[in-house]
């Protein structure tokens, strides 16, 4: 079922190019170290062949939205590099373009205080290109959205600022910036992560972090911000809060989802734990989040490599090289290994007679004979020497790597292993 | 206590006629002929408040009123120039009032007044 075209009928293609995104993709993301130890969050690889921003990325790019600024601060390097190779794919002749931007520090001389401090430090871009509504997004989220149903929901309500929510269980509210709605989804309080709802009680309106603002409400709020030494300049916490209170007309659009799954999916992969979690839901066979779903396509930078191949059928002391419940990436070679329920990422090698279950490898990690990786997350690079074993013993674990609270094993990138015991 | 204010304008005798008019009005009068000596005058002077010229010889108004706020957001900025066209510039709204220049000083010294006065009946962090 194609939702989008009957949807967005009364959507002129122009109104679009009056639209300027900003990816806010500076998280630190501390959370998923050791993943972030190289790399911001947004940059983190996902799912095999992908980084967390291509969603949020290639959601602009099915929406129709090709004005794009990705604002960068900590560790750019990697995610810079990201966006150069993989998201060239814009027409500057016609006025699209994404571009990367580093603090400037043509404003303020520190790096970004909170999410508003990053627009008022970039005001100089809003004014190079004058958009009537800039869209602010997060660099860090899961999940498939036509950013054009929010628009023409904007625009029918004429609200100054328009506030992606979603419903979620009460035992959630406490992560979340909670939306109190008027009977026509105007926005009337905010209450920011409350601790005091009975986890049993129903279901709250949560903040996705995704706004689309008129670009003059804009400036004027993160201007106004900028000017106070009271707040955290942050939208969710400030520069929303004080526009409900000064009367603007903030308006709720409820997140549908996009493409063809029956249910929305969103996350924010904050925790080592979720980032698996939502990994393993991938490889399920009717995962929420379908990779495969070809009508809301998930871009990513193109791996130049051969296909992923798969040798030795069997015969000497059960040397099979196979792969179950799992996604492998183009350049993988398992080599009499066993693979079950695990993401390869590309140019990953498995060795005869070793075993990885439950586990995420990302890029070029190579697995040697006998070894054994069960619930890890090997990032790119890590050699596995023969016969080593992860997520066997937890007390020598615990020794050598970060165990996170669910018994889950993080190597980080490049780590040397020959010699560990 | 006598309020300071710091005045970055080129035009000398503008600078002159303000001085005149605001210590008429009470005010200590600072001056700083260019963007990167108001910079250094609001530094060493600390002003209570800062009428800045937008068009001038070097940095201009606007950039010097942004590396100013970065080192003390709360100083209140007037911007005073003879264009009305920077009202709309989007790097103009940081500043507290956009005060035209015009033979009549009284708009100006009216927002001065006024900024003085809001900004003592504030508690810290409000503006």
């Amino acid at each position: 079922m194609d939702r989008t075209a009957t949807r967005n009928a009364s959507l002129h293609p122009d109104t679009l190019k009056t639209v300027l995104a900003f990816v806010l993709a500076g998280g630190k993301g501390e959370r998923l170290y050791p993943l972030t130890k190289d790399r911001s969050k947004p940059a983190v690889p996902f799912g095999g062949t992908y980084r967390i921003i291509d969603f949020t990325l290639s959601n602009c790019v099915n929406s129709g939205l090709k004005r794009i600024c990705v604002l960068t601060q900590y560790k750019a390097h990697s995610l810079m590099r990201h966006v150069k190779e993989g998201w060239h794919l814009f027409a500057s002749e016609l006025g699209e373009f994404i571009y990367t931007i580093p603090p400037q520090l043509r404003v303020g001389s520190t790096w970004y205080l909170g999410t508003a401090d990053a627009i008022y430090q970039n005001v100089y871009t809003l004014e190079e290109e004058r958009p009537a509504h800039t869209l602010i997004l997060s660099g860090d989220h899961i999940y498939r959205m036509d950013y054009r149903d929010m628009l023409a929901e904007h625009l029918e309500r004429e609200a100054d600022v328009t506030i992606a929510v979603l419903e979620v269980p009460a035992r959630d509210a406490s992560r979340f910036g909670v939306l109190e709605l008027g009977p026509n989804q105007e926005v009337t309080g905010f209450r920011e992560k409350p601790q005091d709802l009975d986890p049993e009680g129903p279901g709250v309106v949560a903040n996705m972090g995704v706004y689309l603002f008129r670009t003059d409400v804009l400036v004027q709020s993160v201007c106004r911000d900028a000017r106070r030494d009271d707040t955290h300049h942050d939208f969710g916490h400030d520069v929303l809060p004080g526009l409900v209170r000064a009367g603007a007309r903030v308006h709720a659009h409820v997140f549908r989802g996009a493409g063809s799954a029956a249910m929305p999916f969103w996350m924010d992969i904050g925790t080592l734990d979720a980032y698996f979690d939502a990994s393993q839901d991938l490889i399920s066979v009717s995962p929420q989040f379908n990779l495969y779903d070809r009508s809301w396509p998930i871009r990513s930078a193109a791996i130049q490599a051969p296909p992923a191949k798969f040798v030795f059928a069997g015969g000497e002391k059960g040397r099979i090289g196979e792969a179950h419940d799992s996604l492998v990436s183009p350049g993988c070679i398992v080599s009499g290994g066993h693979v079950e329920r695990a993401i390869l990422g590309p140019g990953c090698r498995i060795n005869s007679w070793s075993v990885v279950e439950d586990a995420i490898l990302m890029d070029g990690v190579e697995v040697g004979r006998h070894a054994i990786v069960r619930r890890a997350i090997i990032d790119k690079g890590v050699r596995i020497p023969p016969g080593f074993q992860v997520g066997v013993d937890p007390d020598a674990d615990r020794r050598r790597f970060t165990v996170t609270e669910r018994g889950l094993v993080a190597i980080p990138k490049g780590e040397n292993l020959e010699g560990l015991t | 206590m006598m309020r300071r204010i710091l005045i970055v304008d080129d035009e000398r005798h503008l600078r002159l006629l303000y001085r005149r008019e605001l210590e008429d009005d009470g005010f200590q009068v600072v001056e700083a002929a260019t963007a990167e000596e108001g910079i250094r005058a609001f530094e060493q002077q600390r002003p209570d408040l800062i009428v800045m010229d937008i068009r001038m010889p070097g940095m201009n108004g606007l950039e010097a009123m942004a590396r100013i706020l970065d080192k003390d957001r709360r100083v209140p900025i007037v911007l005073n120039t003879a264009f009305d066209s920077y009202r709309d510039d989007f790097t103009s709204w940081a500043a507290d009032a956009y005060v035209t220049k015009g033979p009549d000083t009284e708009e100006l010294k009216r927002t001065v007044r006024k900024l003085l006065e809001e900004r003592e009946h504030l508690g810290p962090g409000e503006l």
